[in-house]
C-alpha cells in the first residue's frame, strides 16, 4: 500500500535521514496550477494562472491580500492557503496594533514557515499541502519570498512554484539578471512570458485565467491610483493592457510565424484534472 | 499634637492623613474596612517616586532632562537615581512616577530591545514604535485596573525625522515639540514654549541645553520633591548621549526674609 | 544496513534488540546531508563560519541566513533540516529571554546549552514526534571569555575548542586539530573558517555554494554580528587563493 516503509508518518526518518511525508506535501504544491514572482528595485509582481472546474464554474482565486504592502498567491490546497492567510493576517494586524509598524515581510514569511515546520515534527497533524510566494515592501525596498510546507523560507530575485513551474524557473533563470532594472511593465510582461510556459499545449493566457499581483508605483497600464504603491491584484479586464504587451512565443526565441490571433476569452481556460 | 483647633474635642479620624506622611505604611488604617473591595485592592498610590521630566525638540533632534531623585513621600530617600533610559539606537524614554514600575518597564524594553537585536534583518524599533509599545502596555494595565504608575515622555530620532511624544498611567498620549510631566507639567512647560515654539528648527544644542538648564533651575526652586543634581539625554542622528549628573548652582539668599524659610525676627 | 525492515527502526520510542534508538541515527543521517558549518573557540573570541549549499541561482546572496543571533552575545550555527534549526533558535531565544527575566543578568552560554540538550533529548523520547534533524554550535564570549558548545540530534552537548558538523565535519576536523587555536588572533581565526569551509566543499559532487561568517569578540563590542565586509572579502579571496596552492 505504501511506497515504503518510511512515508506514512510525519514522525519516522527514513534510513537515509529523510522525512517522506514532507516531501509528499512539497508534490501537492505541485498538483495546484502555477505562480511566477518577479522583483525589481522599485516593484515586486505576481503572476498566477487560475483554474476552472467547468464552463459553469467560476475560476479559482489564486491571490490574497495580507495587508497594504504584503501579498502572496498560492499553489496546492487553497483551503491550507486560507487558513495561513488568516494566520499571516493576524500577524501583519498585531504588528500593526502593537507598534503602528507595518509587519517587516521576512518576518511575517518567517512565521509561517515556524507554523508549518512544527507539523513536519510532532503527530497528529499533516503538513500543509500549500506553497506560497509571498511580496511585499518594507524599509528594505520590495521583496519576494517562497514559503513551502517543509517550513523553509527563502528570498529570491524571481521564483516560479506549481505545475510545471520548471519551465518558468528556466525561463526566469535565463534572464533574472535584466529584472532589477527593469520597468513594472517589463518586469510583469518577463512575468506573463514565465507564466506561459507552464500552460499546457494550444492554451493561452487570457483576462480570465490570469491573475496579476502588484507593490510599487502605479503603472500606466493601471487605471486606479494606489497610494503608497500598496499591494493590488489585477484581474480581468484590467490586465488586458498586460496582456497585449507579451511577444509571440516563437518570436521571442527565433524569428517565428506572425503573433498569433488575440487570446479568446472564457472557454480556452485549463481544466482542473481528475 | 494636632494644629486644627477645629478637630479639639473631636473623635481623632486617623483614616485623614493631616500631615501627608504617606506612603508610611505603619500609619494606622482605622477607616471602614470593606472586605469585598480589599479583595481586589490594585496600586492605588505610588511609593518610590520621580518628579518631572522635560523635553524639547530642537535642531538636531531631541533633548531631555531628568533629575536624580527619588522620593519616598517627602523623604529626599535615594539621590542617585537616572531616570532616563536608552532603547535602542535612537530612543530615550524619560520616567516620572513609581520608579519600581519604570524598572519593570525598563526589562520589558530591554527584552524587546533583545529581541530586535536577534533578528538581524535590518529592521529596528524607533521612537515612534517604542512609544506605540508603552502606550499599549499602559492602556492595557490600566484597563485592568492595574496600572503602571507613570508618565514617560519618549524622545528620538530615526530616519532624520524627530519624535517626542507622551504616554502616562492611563494609556493617554500626546506630541507636541515641548513636553514635561508631573510639577513640569505646570511650572516647566510655559517656560519651554515661549522659549522652543515655532524655534524648533533653529534652536543650537547650546542653545537647547541652555533651556533645559533654566527649567531645572527653575524646577528646583519652586519643586520641593526635586534635586539640583540631573542629567540630560540627547538624541540626533548620531545616536544617543545620556551625560553624567551635573549639579545646578542656585542662591537662596533671597529666602532669607521671607517668613516662614528663614530665621524667624518676630 | 541491518536496521531496515526489521521494524525497530520507525519511533523514537523504540529501542533495537541491541539497545540502539535507529530513529536518532536517522536524525543523524539528515545531519551529514547538510552542508558544513564550523565554529572556532579563540583567546578572545569566537568565528563561526558555514557553507551554504545554493539550490538556485535565483536567490538573493546574503539574504537567507543559517547563522542565527539568539542574544545579544550568542550564536548559533545548525547543520542539517533549516526549518529545525529555526524552530531551536527560537526555543532558544526564549531559554535566554526565561533566563534573564529570572536572573536579571546575560544568560551564560552553559546555561542555555543544557536546556536547549534537555529539550532536544525529549524530541527522542516519544513516538509521537521525531528527533531533531539539526547538529547545533553554540557560540558566546561573557565574562568567563570565550565558550563553544555542539548539541547533537540526541541531546547531548559538549563544550569545544573547534568544532564541526555537517557534510564536511571529518576533514573540517583534521584542519581545525592543525590549527594552535589558542594563539590565534579572532582575525586570523576568520581568515583560516573561510579557508575551511572552501577546502571541504566537494566541488564535484555539490552544487554552487555561499559562504557566511559571524564572529564574536572584542571589534564587535562582545556582541554577535556578521563579519565586517573587508574582513570577509579578504578571508574569501584568500581562501580562494589557498585551495589552488592545496590542490
Amino acid at each position: 500500500m505504501f511506497r515504503n516503509t518510511y512515508d506514512s508518518d510525519n514522525t519516522v526518518f527514513s534510513p537515509q535521514g529523510r522525512l517522506h511525508q514532507v516531501e509528499y506535501a512539497l508534490e501537492a504544491v505541485k498538483q495546484g496550477s502555477a505562480a511566477v514572482g518577479l522583483r525589481s528595485k522599485t516593484h515586486s509582481v505576481l503572476l498566477a494562472l487560475k483554474r476552472s472546474t467547468g464552463e459553469l464554474a467560476s475560476y479559482q482565486q489564486k491571490m490574497f491580500r495580507i495587508d497594504d504592502h504584503v501579498g502572496i498567491a498560492i499553489a496546492g490546497l487553497t483551503s491550507d492557503a486560507r487558513v495561513l492567510s488568516n494566520f499571516m493576517r493576524q500577524q501583519a494586524m498585531s504588528s500593526k496594533m502593537i507598534f503602528n509598524r507595518p509587519i517587516p515581510v521576512n518576518r511575517l514569511v518567517s512565521a509561517i514557515a515556524d507554523k508549518a515546520q512544527v507539523n513536519t515534527q510532532e503527530y497528529g497533524r499533516r503538513p500543509y499541502g500549500v506553497g506560497f510566494l509571498v511580496i511585499g515592501q518594507d524599509n528594505g525596498g520590495p521583496h519576494l519570498y517562497e514559503f513551502s510546507p517543509s517550513g523553509n523560507s527563502y528570498e529570491y530575485y524571481a521564483m516560479s512554484i506549481g505545475a510545471r513551474s520548471q519551465s518558468a524557473k528556466t525561463y526566469l533563470e535565463k534572464h533574472y539578471e535584466s529584472f532589477a532594472d527593469c520597468s513594472l511593465e517589463d518586469l510583469v510582461r518577463h512575468g506573463l512570458h514565465a507564466l506561459r510556459e507552464t500552460l499546457q499545449q494550444d492554451k493561452e493566457l487570457n483576462i480570465n485565467n490570469t491573475s496579476i499581483g502588484i507593490v510599487g508605483p502605479k503603472s500606466e497600464n493601471e487605471t486606479k491610483e494606489v497610494p503608497g504603491g500598496a499591494f493590488r491584484i489585477l484581474e480581468n479586464s484590467s490586465i488586458e493592457p498586460f496582456l497585449k504587451t507579451m511577444v509571440a512565443k516563437e518570436s521571442a526565441d527565433a524569428p517565428a510565424p506572425a503573433a498569433p490571433a488575440a487570446p479568446a476569452t472564457g472557454d480556452e481556460d485549463v481544466q482542473m484534472s481528475g | 499634637m494636632d494644629h486644627f483647633p477645629t478637630n479639639w474635642g473631636r473623635p481623632r479620624n486617623d483614616a485623614f492623613d493631616a500631615y501627608g506622611t504617606y506612603p508610611i505604611h505603619q500609619r494606622p488604617q482605622n477607616g471602614p474596612k470593606d472586605a469585598f473591595s480589599a479583595g481586589v485592592q490594585r496600586t492605588q498610590q505610588p511609593i518610590v517616586t520621580g518628579t518631572s521630566v522635560i523635553a524639547i525638540k530642537y535642531k538636531d533632534g531631541i533633548m531631555m532632562a531628568a533629575d536624580n531623585l527619588a522620593s519616598y513621600g517627602s523623604l529626599a530617600r535615594f539621590k542617585d537615581v537616572q531616570r532616563l533610559h536608552p532603547v535602542g539606537d535612537n530612543t530615550v524614554i524619560g520616567a516620572g512616577g513609581d520608579m519600581s514600575d519604570f524598572q519593570y518597564i525598563q526589562t520589558l524594553l530591554n527584552e524587546l530591545d533583545i529581541e530586535e537585536y536577534t533578528a538581524q534583518d535590518g529592521h529596528s524599533l524607533g521612537p515612534a514604535e517604542i512609544h506605540e509599545y508603552l502606550s499599549q502596555v499602559m492602556y492595557a494595565r490600566r484597563s485592568k485596573i492595574n496600572p503602571l504608575w507613570n508618565s514617560l515622555l519618549v524622545g528620538g530620532v530615526k530616519n532624520g525625522t524627530r519624535f517626542l511624544a507622551y504616554v502616562d498611567l492611563l494609556g493617554t498620549t500626546y506630541s507636541a515639540s515641548t513636553l514635561a510631566t508631573g510639577y513640569g507639567a505646570h511650572i516647566a512647560q510655559p517656560l519651554l514654549r515661549t522659549a522652543v515654539e515655532g524655534f524648533e528648527d533653529v534652536l543650537t544644542e547650546e542653545q537647547a541645553l541652555k533651556i533645559i538648564e533654566n527649567s531645572m533651575k527653575v524646577l528646583f526652586y519652586r519643586d520641593a520633591r526635586s534635586l539640583n543634581k540631573y542629567q540630560v539625554a540627547t538624541i540626533t542622528k548620531d545616536g544617543v548621549n545620556i551625560s553624567e549628573s551635573k549639579h545646578l548652582e542656585t542662591s537662596w539668599s533671597f529666602a532669607e526674609g521671607i517668613r516662614g524659610y528663614g530665621a524667624q525676627t518676630q | 544496513m541491518t536496521s531496515i525492515g526489521t521494524g525497530y527502526d520507525l519511533s523514537a520510542s523504540t529501542y533495537s534488540p541491541d539497545g540502539r534508538i535507529f530513529q536518532v541515527e536517522y536524525a543523524n543521517k539528515a545531519v551529514e546531508n547538510s552542508g558544513t558549518a564550523i565554529g572556532l573557540k579563540v583567546k578572545d573570541g569566537i568565528v563561526l563560519a558555514v557553507e551554504k549549499l545554493v539550490h538556485s541561482k535565483l536567490l538573493v546572496p546574503e539574504a537567507n541566513r543559517r547563522i542565527q543571533t539568539i542574544d545579544r552575545h550568542i550564536a548559533l550555527a545548525t547543520a542539517g533540516l533549516l526549518a529545525d534549526g529555526r524552530q531551536l533558535s527560537n526555543r532558544a531565544r526564549d531559554e535566554a529571554t526565561n533566563y534573564r527575566e529570572t536572573y536579571n543578568s546575560p544568560p551564560p552560554l552553559k546555561a542555555v546549552a543544557d536546556r536547549l540538550g534537555l529539550y532536544v533529548q525529549a524530541y527522542t523520547l516519544y513516538s509521537s514526534v521525531r528527533p531533531f534533524g539539526i547538529s547545533t554550535i553554540l557560540g558566546t564570549v561573557d565574562q568567563d571569555g570565550p565558550a563553544l558548545f555542539v548539541v547533537e540530534p540526541s541531546g547531548v552537548f559538549f563544550g569545544y575548542n573547534g568544532a564541526a558538523v555537517g557534510k564536511g565535519r571529518q576533514l573540517a576536523k583534521t584542519e581545525l586539530e592543525k590549527l594552535k587555536l589558542p594563539e590565534l588572533s579572532l582575525r586570523e581565526a576568520v581568515i583560516e573558517a573561510a579557508r575551511i569551509i572552501y577546502l571541504v566543499h566537494d566541488d564535484a559532487k555539490e552544487k554552487e555554494f555561499e559562504l557566511e561568517m559571524s564572529w564574536i569578540g572584542p571589534e564587535s563590542n562582545n556582541l554577535h554580528v556578521h563579519v565586517p565586509k573587508d574582513l570577509f572579502d579578504e578571508a574569501e579571496a584568500k581562501a580562494k587563493a589557498a585551495l589552488e596552492t592545496f590542490e
